[in-house]
């Protein structure tokens, strides 16, 4: 019995019926009758069309728009001669589902694994003197804005000695009503004045530098930047949604990490230097209870955002209180004025706010 | 061939049962392989809809694959989405320096990536459109376009912005001679398609669409002066717990109202620009109303809602579906004319329109 194919040969849209009749040698097939281009056609040559079970079409190596259609079950001698439908892809159909969801599924938590530690890693491969030169970048165009004036220089600089602040690190005050202090990467520390004025004490202001120290130390900046573009780009891409959130929750659950790391950088600093850990925890009280009037929401959700909750903080600064221990002032009371006054006494060029 | 009036030619075989196995494997594949079988997923789900579509005599066929989705991804990745990211980068940098020129650079640099990036948008829907027609078979015969679409994303810039400009009364037009503008490019087969759509009937829709917030607004403040007067003798817990409602109620209303002016408006273009191509003797229809649209769309909501956000995986099915079955076509079609396409098949997918999230129309 002959079996009919639809078939379209690609230059034209006609449909022709031709019977596919395999050549003496199986390897090939004609295509015989209704006006067909009759071949002969390697079955080699041929390329499985469609998705569904039910419909068994197929193409032709290099052309185009080419099909045989089967109507029905081809008979056997045609049927193992046809090449086989593709369903998830080669190498899944290859390895069957199951198991290649398990393979891949054991690749994929490697990739996140070593994700997670991709960007320590390569904070840490980048030399210190280039990330200066980035540093110096991103915030040597502060200095235009930065307050100085000579007391001032001074009483920063002994605050900084007392917390053994490491070779390369600069530290500015700019002048900025922000309740804030960051650390860019290359060791370029930034007060805002805006800390300064609502500290109460000198102490307060030692907390929140050494927090920051803290983060030059463990090389955060750096580390928050590679995060932040190079794998948010390579993330960001595959599947918007699901690298969206990932990356959200990566980056929260890093931020935190790097937090409490500095905190207890800058616990440490405060116990080394006999500072009094407690006005520090009187700030995040503060911090916290600002937080909860609804005012001044704005200004102070850009201290919190990505930060453990400020009483969680409060709390372990007033834990790390030493019983017994001789605290001393973090700075002199006219240290402390020098500092207070540097922004009011040297009017930056202008505010940036 | 015959007028096909009573079945329709067109016809949506499918079935969401004999889709799920596709949709779940999809997704579990994707989750796996960290999001990179998105790609073959989608092909996968393309070549299900497109087999499952009859049109007249046959199916139509999907030939694309998702090695060229990702090609196309990566490709606009590399030529792109990183210079873009640079860009950004020099824009922040140039901001912080502080100086005045540093400052009007900065500007001028982000004015000039926001033209860049709106310009590739319409260049994305352009060249996305002429990937699926080039990659869409039915008889052996695919569809196409031999032009780039580098200059429908500069008409596109412009004309958007001047859609834009006038209080953005002139949207519907630069709607409707930029479907006309994207379509006159596209062939299928020998023909090339031909979109004469125009704004009649749009613009009472859009203007309703338009004045729809003033009205609202006027009707709010109007109501909450009388529910300030009424309640003056009410405690002030009581009023504010009031006032608390009414700004609740009135913001579902905003919403909910502005949602559906806009599907009335959409559902009458989407008609009108179909109801004006051509391809050769073929006229198209598009027979959604209003309410088709609302439905399509609230039960897309409660699929997703009600099954903690799964459901989306056949938001794909449902949209080709919907747009499939209220999919007409009239005319005829001369079989011995049809013959195959000679523009040129683009390489690969479309990168660019998957980067930049946009729908399929």
């Amino acid at each position: 019995m002959e079996t009919h194919v639809w078939h379209y040969d690609g230059r034209s849209g006609e449909r022709r019926m031709p019977a596919i009749v395999p050549t003496p040698d199986q390897r090939h097939f004609l295509l015989e009758g209704d006006g067909a281009e009759p071949g002969p056609y390697a079955f080699a040559d041929l390329t499985p069309h469609g998705s569904s079970h039910h419909e068994r079409a197929f193409g032709l190596k290099g052309r185009p728009g080419w099909r045989i259609t089967f109507l029905e079950f081809p008979p056997a001698e045609i049927a193992v001669q046809l090449p086989k439908g593709a369903r998830y892809g080669r190498w899944i159909d290859r390895f069957g589902l199951w198991r290649s969801v398990g393979v891949l599924a054991i690749l994929a938590a490697l990739v996140v694994a070593v994700t997670l530690k991709l960007p320590p890693l390569l904070a840490r491969m980048i030399p210190q003197s280039m990330e200066q030169r980035m540093g110096r970048l991103l915030v040597g165009n502060l200095g235009g804005y930065a307050c100085t004036t000579p007391q001032g220089d001074a009483a920063l600089k002994a605050l900084a000695a007392r917390l053994r602040q490491k070779e390369g690190v600069e530290i500015h005050v700019v002048q900025a009503p922000m309740i804030n202090a960051v650390a860019f990467p290359g060791g370029q520390v930034v007060l805002f004045d805006g800390l300064i004025q609502s500290a109460k004490s000198p102490d307060e202001v030692a907390g929140v530098l050494g927090h920051e120290l803290g983060h030059v130390a463990h090389r955060d900046g750096m580390e928050s930047l590679i995060r932040q573009y190079g794998l948010g780009l390579l993330f960001g891409g595959f599947d918007s949604n699901v690298g969206g959130y990932g990356n959200a929750l990566l980056n929260a659950r890093y931020s935190r990490k790097a937090e409490s790391g500095a905190d207890g950088y800058a616990i440490g600093s405060l116990q080394a230097a006999d500072i009094s850990p407690m006005p520090t925890a009187a700030l995040f009280a503060r911090l916290a209870k600002e937080d909860e009037r609804p005012g001044n929401a704005g200004l102070m959700l850009n201290y919190l955002s990505s930060h453990p909750l400020s009483s969680s903080r409060e709390q372990r600064f007033a834990a790390s209180v030493r019983k017994g221990a001789r605290y001393t002032p973090a700075l002199s009371a006219a240290q402390w004025q020098a500092l207070r006054t540097m922004c009011a006494e040297s009017p930056p060029r202008q505010s940036i706010f | 061939m015959d007028q096909h009036a009573e079945r329709g030619a067109f016809e949506f075989t499918g079935s969401w049962r004999e889709y799920a196995p596709i949709a779940f494997t999809n997704l579990l594949l994707t989750i796996v392989t960290l999001g990179i079988y998105n790609f073959w997923g989608r092909t996968r789900t393309r070549q299900y809809l497109w087999s499952h579509t009859r049109f007249i005599d046959d199916r139509l066929e999907w030939t694309g694959t998702g090695l060229e989705l990702m090609l196309g991804y990566v490709m606009v990745f590399v030529l792109m989405i990183l210079p873009l990211a640079g860009i950004q980068f020099l824009i922040g940098v140039l901001a912080a320096q502080g100086s005045t020129g540093a400052q009007i650079a900065a500007l001028m640099l982000a004015l000039v990536f926001y033209v860049v990036v709106f310009s590739l948008g319409g260049i994305a829907i352009f060249r996305a459109l002429r990937y699926r027609l080039s990659r869409t078979y039915w008889h052996g015969i695919r569809g196409g376009s031999d032009d780039q679409g580098f200059r429908y994303g500069l008409s596109y810039l412009w004309r958007t912005m001047l859609g834009g400009v006038a209080f953005g009364l002139l949207v519907p037009w630069a709607l409707v001679t930029l479907w006309n503008k994207r379509w006159n490019a596209m062939s299928f087969g020998p023909f090339r398609f031909e979109a004469n759509a125009s704004t009649d009937g749009l613009m009472g829709r859009y203007l309703l669409f338009y004045l729809m917030p003033v009205l609202l607004v006027v009707v709010g403040v109007i109501a909450g002066i009388a529910a300030a007067f009424s309640g003056a003798n009410a405690t002030a817990a009581v009023q504010s717990y009031g006032l608390a409602i009414f700004l609740v109620g009135f913001y579902l209303v905003f919403f909910v109202a502005l949602g559906l002016v806009s599907l009335y408006f959409y559902s009458a273009y989407f008609r009108q620009a179909i109801g004006a191509l051509t391809l050769g003797d073929l006229e198209f229809e598009f027979t959604a109303r209003t309410r088709d649209w609302l439905k399509l769309m609230l039960g897309t909501f409660a699929l997703v809602v009600c099954t903690l956000g799964i459901g989306s995986i056949f938001i794909a099915y449902r949209n080709w579906a919907f747009f499939v079955r209220h999919l007409r076509a009239y005319g005829t079609l001369e079989l011995d004319q049809f013959t195959q396409s000679t523009t040129r098949a683009p390489g690969q997918g479309e990168g660019l329109f998957d980067s930049l999230d946009m729908g399929a129309f």
